[in-house]
């Protein structure tokens, strides 16, 4: 490899620093293998910070070219503003999630296990983080998007004597692969029409109206669409964040997935002026991402399940800003894009801050409970006040509420929604409808929220055997007040989070990215007045509760109560589930009384599956049988012949229509 | 108008709606009521008490009441309930409110949740649901007028009558936001708030191991919530708004949310309340109303 490196060398430094921790945490003595791990991120993380501050402040790009050998040839490091939004968190992050690691995983090393792999593995994750966010070369990128995949599965299967893990480990494996061939199709087609791997020459095509265009957007978009988990390809998401190590399903749902929205941005910047059916796509996918992420969120008992369906709920709305954007430019409305994309962006940012924030809570509840089965736990917050209180501060910014930071990217959002910019009254209604789902996403995310950490943090404990064993070491906690604190910074500090997307949000339309800092000015000091007086009147609480007098709940006139006869998790959403069971399906089991004197005794369980999972083993499964039971049933129902009818008749047309232009 | 005018005018207003929907009920059924200073009464009693704590709570009972009420004071602020433009209005100062009320909802929650009590966790679950079913209608609502008026805040009420009164949208979003007040503010149809049995309460089983202040700080922050909606859905039905003076605007405005409230008790008086499994369709109503809003601003001769 011959090195011809301009102003990006500190990322080839970092890069080879990165790698050498990674010999290292497998080479040294055991102890010092964590260190070694966590030593080199932090010097590779401080110097590409350094190299990429100027590019978020300027705008001004990083570049530089490398020679490597056949096939790849020639790569290009290039560190736009994008590019330097993205690694500005991605790093520090992993940093912080490897030192949230030692400590989560200490009683296993206690016990004779190497953590050495682990911590290498870490190490890589970062380093495909750079390479990723930096080449321009398809090869390249592929290489660190592999890198990213295997390294990310074979951090979830850290406990692979259990058979549930390896399960969920597979699914991971085989849904990314499937991603992966997508994407390579999407190269494959654009190297077909360019005769080139350089991000640049796609460049000429992809502006270029047309099927090539479309067909490669729409591969593109799926591909990316199943690395950041978006309903329906979100199947394998739920089981490998329930399966990892806390800090692993941190790391994946708040940053190594956010690599698929980079790359779809990315490949945005490259289309030039987008057409208006790309914006309501990536709008009406958005949109249906967060409302199915977000009803699941609301049934599931395990409390990283949840989280991992939040993510999903999360990049929806993520990418509701991302396709308000791409409406923006393809209707020549520059505060249209920049509201959208901006506030993509900060979603984007704020979900990586408050997403590692409650999966770090929530493995400090595993590590001291040894379960997070929220019908299990109770009265978490009394034994571990801590994680309570930061637990709950990731909770007020997941369900959006000031003054926290997951308000301020949806209200940018919501700006772009009711802007009032569409050209035509039924585009305007699209848009206004968008921002109802949205509007019910954060709802039913409180409800959830509330629900999470109102059963597992409040009241007393549903199994009398879930006793928490005190507090979380501070290499636990500390990661988590971290997160905490940038949460409540950007919240009641918006520019504070503006200053980070302003160059990126440029670069998709730089003449009115003033929009945003604009539509947050008035919120700022609004939030600023609310906080004062929530502040005031939590004092107030505080003082006038000094003198309470201490008795036992009231039972409505019932003084047998015990901690079973708590509202459960499942009693908390039944209502909910009731009302939307069409789309959250579920299996009981169970025997219930059936005399006034039962002499048997009875039991019920009832249970929260993925409709679109099961849909998809049964396809898998047995969708040769499905297909002939169909075939057969033709002749037999008229409805079915009816359709089988239409649809011949649809093609019939089609194809005479095509013919005579 | 100052903020102060506008914060104290409500404050007075709170003890008058709630007296007159008391005063109300009362004579539909026959008795003479209480005085229409009651909740001031009320108030005074409570705030002289002790508080009892449940041994299971933590500081998030302590403090939840005082955040419930925060929230409420807060979010008065960019409502017109008065008729004419809100003090500290902004662009999209409805999202702000529906944000911060929702931080008021999930404070209720969770000091509910905080007790451990199987009720109150009930209670909580139906705050939750039927919140999560109003907040689109909400939004579409606010949609409707905004893009009706071209001007994308609350102050869009104040403009909605001169551009297109008496039409579709603006009947439309009157029955959305109704159902909205009844719902938010736990009124009949969907909660009766005098009811004896904790199992079919909504918000009162909520709050039932609160006491003393922290009582009284529930109990002003659901008067304010009720005052500031019935303010709203009277600033759509004011016809003056916007071409009278300021002051009998106000006035109009005021006496409008009393004959509201006089309604809304004349409505608990006469309707019973809905079975719980048929609250969710209510809101569903809600929800109708504020689309056929939304699509009422494509009719013809209806843009900005």
């Amino acid at each position: 490899m011959t090195h011809t490196l301009g102003s990006a060398s500190p990322l080839a430094l970092a890069a080879a620093l990165l790698v050498a921790g990674a010999i290292l945490a497998l080479v040294l003595p055991r102890p010092a293998r964590p260190v070694a791990a966590i030593l080199t991120q932090l010097m590779a993380t401080v110097i590409v910070l350094g190299a990429i501050a100027p590019v978020l402040t300027t705008g001004a790009v990083l570049e530089a070219a490398m020679r490597w050998s056949f096939p790849v040839q020639r790569v290009v490091l290039r560190v736009d503003p994008l590019s330097a939004f993205f690694l500005s968190w991605s790093l520090p992050m992993t940093l912080i999630g490897t030192v949230y690691g030692t400590s989560y995983l200490e009683p296993s090393v206690r016990k004779g296990r190497n953590a050495g792999p682990h911590f290498a593995l870490l190490n890589l994750t970062a380093l495909a983080f750079v390479v990723v966010y930096s080449v321009q070369n398809a090869l390249a990128f592929l290489l660190g998007w592999e890198i990213a995949a295997v390294a990310a599965w074979l951090l979830v299967i850290w406990d692979y004597t259990n058979q549930k893990v390896r399960f969920a480990g597979f699914n991971y494996l085989v849904s990314t692969h499937v991603g992966l061939f997508v994407l390579v199709a999407a190269f494959m087609l654009l190297y077909a029409k360019t005769g080139s791997m350089e991000f640049d020459s796609f460049r000429a095509i992809l502006v270029q109206r047309g099927g090539t265009r479309a067909a490669a957007f729409l591969l593109l978009g799926a591909s990316f669409a199943l690395k950041a988990a978006f309903f329906p390809f979100h199947t394998w998401l739920p089981r490998a964040h329930a399966a990892a190590p806390a800090h692993v399903s941190a790391l994946m749902s708040g940053v190594i997935h956010k690599a698929g929205l980079f790359a779809f941005l990315r490949f945005t910047l490259l289309l030039g002026r987008p057409e208006e059916w790309m914006g309501w796509g990536v709008l009406g996918f958005g949109a249906v991402s967060a409302f199915f992420g977000v009803l699941y969120t609301a049934v599931q008992r395990d409390l990283k399940r949840l989280l991992g369906y939040s993510s999903t709920e999360n990049v929806g709305i993520a990418a509701i800003g991302f396709g308000v954007g791409y409406l923006g430019l393809a209707w020549d409305q520059p505060a249209l894009a920049a509201l959208g994309f901006g506030g993509g962006l900060l979603h984007v940012f704020n979900h990586a801050l408050f997403k590692c924030l409650l999966f770090y809570a929530a493995g400090a509840v595993y590590r001291q409970a040894h379960t997070v089965d929220l019908e299990r736990l109770g009265g978490v917050l009394r034994r571990m006040p801590r994680t309570g209180v930061l637990f709950l501060i990731g909770a007020l910014s997941i369900a959006a509420l000031p003054p926290l930071n997951g308000f301020v990217s949806e209200f940018a959002i919501y700006r772009a929604l009711f802007s009032g910019l569409a050209p035509s009254p039924t585009t305007a209604i699209g848009l206004v409808c968008v921002a109802a789902a949205l509007a019910f996403a954060g709802a039913v995310s409180c409800l959830s929220i509330v629900r999470a950490f109102g059963i597992a943090f409040l009241g007393s404990p549903r199994d009398p055997s879930v006793q928490p064993a005190g507090e979380v070491p501070g290499a636990m906690w500390g990661p988590m007040a971290l997160h905490a604190a940038a949460c409540l910074a950007i919240g009641t500090l918006p520019t504070l989070g503006l200053r980070l997307i302003r160059t990126a949000t440029a670069q998709f339309d730089a003449r009115a990215v003033g929009a945003i800092s604009i539509a947050l000015g008035p919120v700022q000091s609004a939030t600023a007045t609310f906080s004062l007086v929530v502040l005031l009147g939590g004092a107030i609480g505080w003082w006038s509760g000094r003198h309470a007098r201490r008795h036992v709940t009231w039972g409505c006139g019932y003084t047998a109560g015990n901690p079973r006869m708590q509202y459960t998790a499942s009693s908390f959403s039944a209502q909910f589930a009731a009302i939307f069971e069409g789309f959250l399906p579920h299996r009981r089991r169970g025997r219930l009384p059936t005399e006034i004197f039962p002499a048997e005794s009875s039991h019920l369980s009832t249970h929260h599956y993925d409709a679109v999972e099961q849909r998809m083993f049964e396809v898998l499964g047995q969708g040769e049988e499905m297909i002939s039971n169909a075939s057969q049933r033709i002749p037999e129902q008229p409805r079915f012949a009816f359709a089988a009818g239409l649809i011949t008749l649809a093609i019939l047309v089609g194809l005479i229509l095509r013919g005579s232009p | 108008m100052s903020i102060l005018l506008h914060g104290a005018l409500i404050l007075v207003l709170c003890p008058l709606v709630v007296g007159l929907l008391g005063r109300t009920k009362a004579l539909w059924t026959g008795r003479r009521g209480p005085p229409l200073l009651q909740l001031v009464f009320d108030l005074h009693r409570l705030l002289r008490k002790r508080a009892v704590f449940s041994d299971v709570t933590t500081f998030v009972f302590r403090l939840s009441p005082y955040l419930v009420l925060a929230s409420a004071l807060t979010a008065v602020a960019v409502v017109p309930v008065l008729g004419v433009r809100a003090p500290a209005a902004f662009p999209l100062d409805f999202v702000w409110f529906a944000y911060v009320a929702g931080l008021g909802r999930m404070a209720l929650m969770l000091g509910a949740l905080d007790t451990g009590s199987s009720f109150e966790g009930m209670g909580a679950s139906r705050e939750a649901t039927f919140g999560a079913l109003l907040e689109p209608a909400l939004f579409a609502v606010m949609g409707a007028m905004c893009l009706k008026t071209g001007v994308s805040s609350f102050g869009s009420a104040l403009l909605l009558e001169a551009r297109g009164g008496g039409g579709i949208v603006w009947g439309a979003s009157i029955v959305a936001l109704f159902i909205g007040v009844q719902v938010e503010s736990a009124r009949m149809p969907v909660d009766d708030p005098t009811t004896h049995l904790e199992l079919t309460m909504v918000h009162e089983v909520m709050i039932l191991d609160h006491s003393g202040p922290e009582l009284a700080a529930l109990q002003a922050a659901a008067a304010l919530k009720l005052t500031v909606a019935l303010g709203l859905v009277a600033t759509l039905l004011n016809p003056l708004v916007g071409r009278a003076p300021t002051s009998v605007v106000v006035s109009a405005n005021v006496a409008m949310t009393g004959l509201l409230a006089v309604f809304l008790g004349t409505v608990e008086s006469l309707v019973a309340r809905l079975k719980l499994r048929v609250v969710p369709q209510y809101i569903v109503v809600a929800f109708a109303a504020a689309s056929a809003a939304l699509l009422a601003t494509t009719l013809r001769g209806s843009a900005p």
